[in-house]
C-alpha cells in the first residue's frame, strides 16, 4: 500500500485504490443527463399532451371481474351492458374471466346487471368475483392526498439530507445541496417512471400502465430506494472529502462512484430478481405496480450512479462552496 | 459497535427469537400440546393466550368478503354530527351483528364526522348493503273496504296505514309466550304510541259486531296487521304485489303479524306472534331496536372480493415471497460465500420476526401490505451488501479480519441510518396520508425495515463475528476476498 503510485491510494491509506477501475463517469456527465432526458421528454411529452390512462381509484367508476361458467365473449357481454343501459368497456382476461369497467354504480344497481349477465350467459362464478366501485368525490380525494404525499415525503427527504450533510465544508449551503440534489435525482425517477406509464397507458392503450393508487405506492416506493442509493454514493463523497484534503470536489466524487457502484447494482439487482419472481407468480392485479417498481429501481440505480452526484458538482461550479 | 457485540444485546435477540418463534407457530404449539392433528381445523384456534389472538388477520382482499364506504347525508338540523354519526353506527353495527360475520368492522371515517367505513368477511356487497341500508319500518295497518281489490288475503280490502308509527316504539325483545311454546316479539310503545293504539284497536274490535258471525274469523275489519317496511308503492300496487308483500318476512315478505283483535289493546303493549324460532324472533326485536337510520347513507365506495380469489392471491403471494427469499439466499452466497450464508440465516430471523410483529400488532394483511413485505426483504438485504462490499475493501487495504468486521459495520453504518431513515420517511407519510391498500403497504415496509435494521447490523454483525473465531473460517475463499493480489 505504501508505495503505491497511484495518488489517490496514497492520499486514501485504508482505501484500497488499486482494485478500483476508474472510469471518469463525472467527466461525462452531460453525455448521461443527455441519455436521462432522452426517456424523460418524450414521457413529458405524453404527460402534458394526453395525460394519463386513471385506474377507476382515481378516475371514479366501477370494476367487475366475473368468471362464467359457460363460454361467454366480449361482444356477448356488451350487448348485456348495452341492454341495460349501461356504458362500459369489457376486457378479456384469464381463465374465462372479463372485467367490465362503468361507471359509478350502487350495490343495487351493480346486482341488476350481474342478474341480467347470468341470466343471459349462465352462472357467474361467486368465488372468483371482484367487484370494486369507487364514487367520484373518493376518487378526487385519493388524487389530492396522493399529491401531498409526494410533495411532503420529498421536502422531508430534502430537510433530513441537509440536516445530515451539513456538517460537509460549507455548512447548511452544503447540506442543501447534498439534498437537493437526491431530491432532483429522485424527481428524475418519478418522471421517468410517470412519463414511461403515460406512454404505456395513453400512448399504447395498455392497461398495465394504468394510473391507480398501487401505482402511487410503487412511485413512493422507488422515491425511497432511490433516495438509498443516492445516500450511499453521496455518504462516501463524505467520508472522502475528510480522508483526501488534496483530490479536487470532481475527483472525490468520481472516486465515490466507482466504490459504491457494486453495492448499488448488486442491491438493485437482488431487488430485481425478487420483483421478477413477483412478477412470475403474483397475480394479475400485481403486475403494473411490479413493472412499475421494475422500471424505476431500475432508474433509480442509473440516476444515483450517473445523475445525482454529478447533479452536486455542476451545482457546486454555479454556487461554490468558500 | 462494542455495544452490539455485548452479551446483554445478544441475549435480547435471542430472546426476541424464541419470543417470535412461538408466536410464529403458536397454532402449532397449541395443536401439539393438545394433541390435535397439525393439519385440519381445530377447535379452539386461533390461539388465545389471555386475550392475545396470535393468528394473521387477513384483509378482505385475502380473506374474501365487502367493504363499504357510506356517505351520510340530511343530518337532522341543530344536532352533534358526530353524536349522529355514533348513532348511525350503532344502527348499523346491530344489523350487521345479524349476519354473524367474524369481526366486523364499522367505523367512523371521513373529515366532517360524514362517512362511516365497514368491512364484512364473506359476504356479498349485495348482502351487506341489503341488511345496512334496511330501514327497518314497523308498519301498522288497517282493512279498508276496497272493491278494486280482486284477490289476496281478503277480497274487497286494501290495507291503509295507520298513525301508529315506528318511531312511537320504545323497546322490543324476544321471549317465550305464556305457554313457553312458542317464540313471540313483545312490543312496548310510547304514550303517544299507546293512545294510537289504543284506539285503533278500540275501532278493530267494534268491527266484530259489523261482522256476521259466519264471517267472524275472516272479518277484515277485525284485523290489525303489522308489517316490516312495507310502503306505499307495495299497498297501490296490491293486485299484483300482494304474493309477494303479504308473506312472512322469513319467506322474504314484509308480513310481521296479522292477528284478530279480540278486545282493545290499552297498555302499550302488543305482541307479534307467528312461526318464530328464537333466532329470528330476537333479529326481528334487534331490528326494531336499531330502529330506523338517523341520516341517508350512500355507498361511495365499495369492494366485493369472492372466497376464492382471496385464496389464490395468498397462495400466489406466498409462493412469490419464497422464491424471492430462495433466490436472494442464493445469490448472496454465491456472492459473498460465508458471510452470504450469515446474512441469509440473518433473513430468516429477519422473516420470523416480522411475521411475529404482524400477528402481534395486529397489522391486517393485504395483498399490497404482503407486496411491502416481500420488497423490504429485498431492503434487508441492502445494510448486509454495503457493510459486506465495505468488509471486502477493508481486507483488501491490508486490515486484519477482526479489525475489517469493525471498520466495515462503522463506515457503513451512516449510509444505512440515513437510507432507512428517508425509507421511513416515506412509510409514515403513507401511514398517515394514504388510503386503503396504500396504508397497508406503508404499515408492513416500515415494520419490515425496522425489523431489518436489527437482523443486518445486529444477527449479521455477531454470526460474523462468533464463526470467525474459528480458524476454518478465516480463510479467504471462505470470505469471498482475493487478498493476494493487493500485497
Amino acid at each position: 500500500m505504501e508505495g503505491s503510485p497511484d495518488l489517490t491510494a496514497a492520499a486514501l491509506p485504508a482505501q484500497p485504490q488499486s482494485r478500483v477501475r476508474t472510469v471518469d463517469v463525472v467527466g461525462h456527465r452531460n453525455w448521461y443527463f443527455a441519455l436521462s432526458l432522452v426517456i424523460i421528454l418524450p414521457g413529458m411529452f405524453f404527460m402534458v399532451t394526453r395525460g394519463f390512462l386513471l385506474g377507476i381509484d382515481f378516475a371514479g367508476g366501477t370494476e367487475f371481474f366475473y368468471q362464467f361458467q359457460r363460454p361467454a365473449s366480449v361482444s356477448q357481454i356488451q350487448s348485456v351492458l348495452s341492454a341495460d343501459g349501461v356504458t362500459g368497456s369489457v376486457q378479456a382476461a384469464s381463465k374465462a374471466t372479463y372485467i367490465i369497467r362503468t361507471g359509478p354504480m350502487n350495490p343495487g344497481q351493480q346486482q341488476t346487471l350481474e342478474n341480467d349477465l347470468e341470466a343471459r350467459l349462465g352462472p357467474i362464478n361467486q368465488s372468483t368475483k371482484q367487484i370494486n366501485e369507487v364514487g367520484p368525490s373518493i376518487a378526487s380525494e385519493t388524487v389530492t392526498g396522493a399529491l401531498y404525499a409526494i410533495i411532503s415525503a420529498s421536502i422531508l427527504i430534502l430537510l433530513y439530507l441537509a440536516f445530515r450533510f451539513r456538517k460537509v465544508q460549507g455548512g447548511w449551503r452544503s447540506g442543501f445541496q447534498f439534498g437537493g440534489s437526491a431530491l432532483l435525482a429522485l424527481l428524475h425517477d418519478v418522471f421517468v417512471l410517470t412519463g414511461v406509464f403515460s406512454i404505456l397507458g395513453e400512448g399504447l392503450g395498455l392497461r398495465v400502465g394504468q394510473i391507480d393508487s398501487l401505482f402511487l405506492t410503487a412511485v413512493l416506493t422507488v422515491v425511497g430506494f432511490s433516495v438509498h442509493d443516492t445516500i450511499v454514493v453521496f455518504d462516501r463523497v463524505r467520508e472522502n472529502l475528510i480522508l483526501s484534503q488534496r483530490l479536487t470536489f470532481e475527483q472525490v466524487v468520481n472516486l465515490s462512484i466507482m466504490q459504491t457502484a457494486a453495492r448499488s447494482i448488486i442491491t438493485s439487482f437482488t431487488v430485481v430478481l425478487v420483483l421478477l419472481a413477483l412478477i412470475l407468480f403474483g397475480g394479475e392485479t400485481l403486475r403494473g405496480f411490479i413493472l412499475a417498481l421494475l422500471i424505476g429501481i431500475i432508474s433509480g440505480t442509473y440516476s444515483s450512479i450517473f445523475n445525482a452526484s454529478q447533479l452536486l458538482v455542476v451545482w457546486r461550479k454555479l454556487q461554490p462552496v468558500r | 459497535m462494542q455495544l452490539v457485540l455485548s452479551w446483554p444485546i445478544r441475549i435480547l435477540v435471542l430472546g426476541l427469537l424464541l419470543f417470535s418463534l412461538f408466536v410464529d407457530g403458536a397454532g402449532y404449539i397449541y395443536r401439539i400440546t393438545n394433541h390435535y392433528p397439525l393439519t385440519g381445523s381445530v377447535p379452539g384456534l386461533p390461539p388465545n393466550f389471555n386475550g392475545w389472538q396470535l393468528y394473521v388477520h387477513k384483509g378482505l382482499d385475502l380473506a374474501g368478503g365487502t367493504q363499504l364506504e357510506l356517505q351520510l347525508s340530511k343530518f337532522p338540523a341543530g344536532r352533534d354530527r358526530a353524536t349522529v354519526q355514533q348513532q348511525t353506527i350503532d344502527v348499523i353495527t346491530n344489523r350487521v351483528n345479524a349476519l354473524g360475520v367474524n369481526e366486523p368492522v364499522v367505523e367512523p371515517a371521513g373529515a366532517n364526522h360524514d362517512r362511516i367505513l365497514v368491512q364484512l368477511a364473506g359476504v356479498s356487497t349485495t348482502q351487506a348493503y341489503n341488511v345496512i341500508g334496511r330501514t327497518a319500518q314497523l308498519i301498522t295497518t288497517r282493512w279498508a273496504p276496497d272493491p278494486s281489490v280482486t284477490g289476496g288475503p281478503y277480497p274487497g280490502y286494501r290495507p291503509e296505514i295507520t298513525n301508529l308509527k315506528s318511531d312511537m316504539l320504545t323497546g322490543a325483545n324476544a321471549s317465550l309466550d305464556s305457554t313457553g311454546t312458542q317464540w313471540v316479539v313483545n312490543l312496548t310503545f310510547n304514550s303517544q304510541g299507546a293512545a294510537a293504539f289504543s284506539q285503533l284497536s278500540t275501532a278493530a274490535y267494534s268491527a266484530l259486531s259489523t261482522c256476521t258471525a259466519a264471517q267472524a274469523t275472516t272479518c277484515p275489519q277485525n284485523h290489525l296487521t303489522e308489517w316490516l317496511d312495507l310502503s306505499q308503492t307495495d299497498i297501490n300496487n296490491w293486485n299484483t304485489d300482494v304474493g309477494q308483500v303479504y308473506r312472512p318476512v322469513a319467506q322474504g315478505g314484509k308480513l310481521l303479524t296479522d292477528p284478530v283483535i279480540q278486545q282493545p289493546i290499552t297498555g302499550g303493549q302488543a305482541v307479534i306472534s307467528g312461526s318464530f324460532t328464537q333466532q329470528s324472533a330476537k333479529d326481528l326485536a334487534t331490528l326494531l331496536n336499531s330502529g330506523s337510520l338517523p341520516v341517508a347513507i350512500n355507498v361511495i365506495q365499495s369492494t366485493d372480493v369472492g372466497a376464492t380469489l382471496g385464496l389464490t392471491s395468498i397462495q400466489q403471494s406466498l409462493a412469490a415471497g419464497l422464491l424471492g427469499l430462495i433466490i436472494v439466499i442464493v445469490f448472496m452466497i454465491a456472492f459473498y460465500r460465508l458471510p452470504g450464508l450469515l446474512a441469509s440465516l440473518a433473513l430468516i430471523f429477519y422473516a420470523g420476526v416480522a411475521l411475529a410483529v404482524f400477528k402481534i400488532v395486529p397489522v391486517t394483511l393485504t395483498l399490497a401490505g404482503i407486496a411491502g413485505f416481500i420488497l423490504s426483504v429485498g431492503m434487508a438485504v441492502d445494510a448486509n451488501v454495503l457493510i459486506f462490499e465495505r468488509f471486502k475493501e477493508e481486507l483488501r487495504a491490508g486490515r486484519t479480519i477482526g479489525a475489517g468486521v469493525e471498520a466495515a459495520v462503522r463506515r457503513a453504518w451512516p449510509a444505512i441510518r440515513d437510507s432507512n431513515t428517508s425509507t421511513l420517511i416515506t412509510s409514515v407519510i403513507l401511514i398517515f396520508a394514504g388510503s386503503g391498500s396504500v396504508k397497508g403497504f406503508a404499515v408492513t415496509l416500515a415494520i419490515g425495515v425496522l425489523t431489518s435494521l436489527v437482523s443486518s447490523i445486529i444477527v449479521t454483525h455477531n454470526l460474523l463475528a462468533i464463526v470467525l473465531n474459528f480458524g476454518w473460517a478465516r480463510s479467504d475463499s471462505l470470505l469471498g476476498v482475493h487478498r493476494g493480489r493487493i500485497a
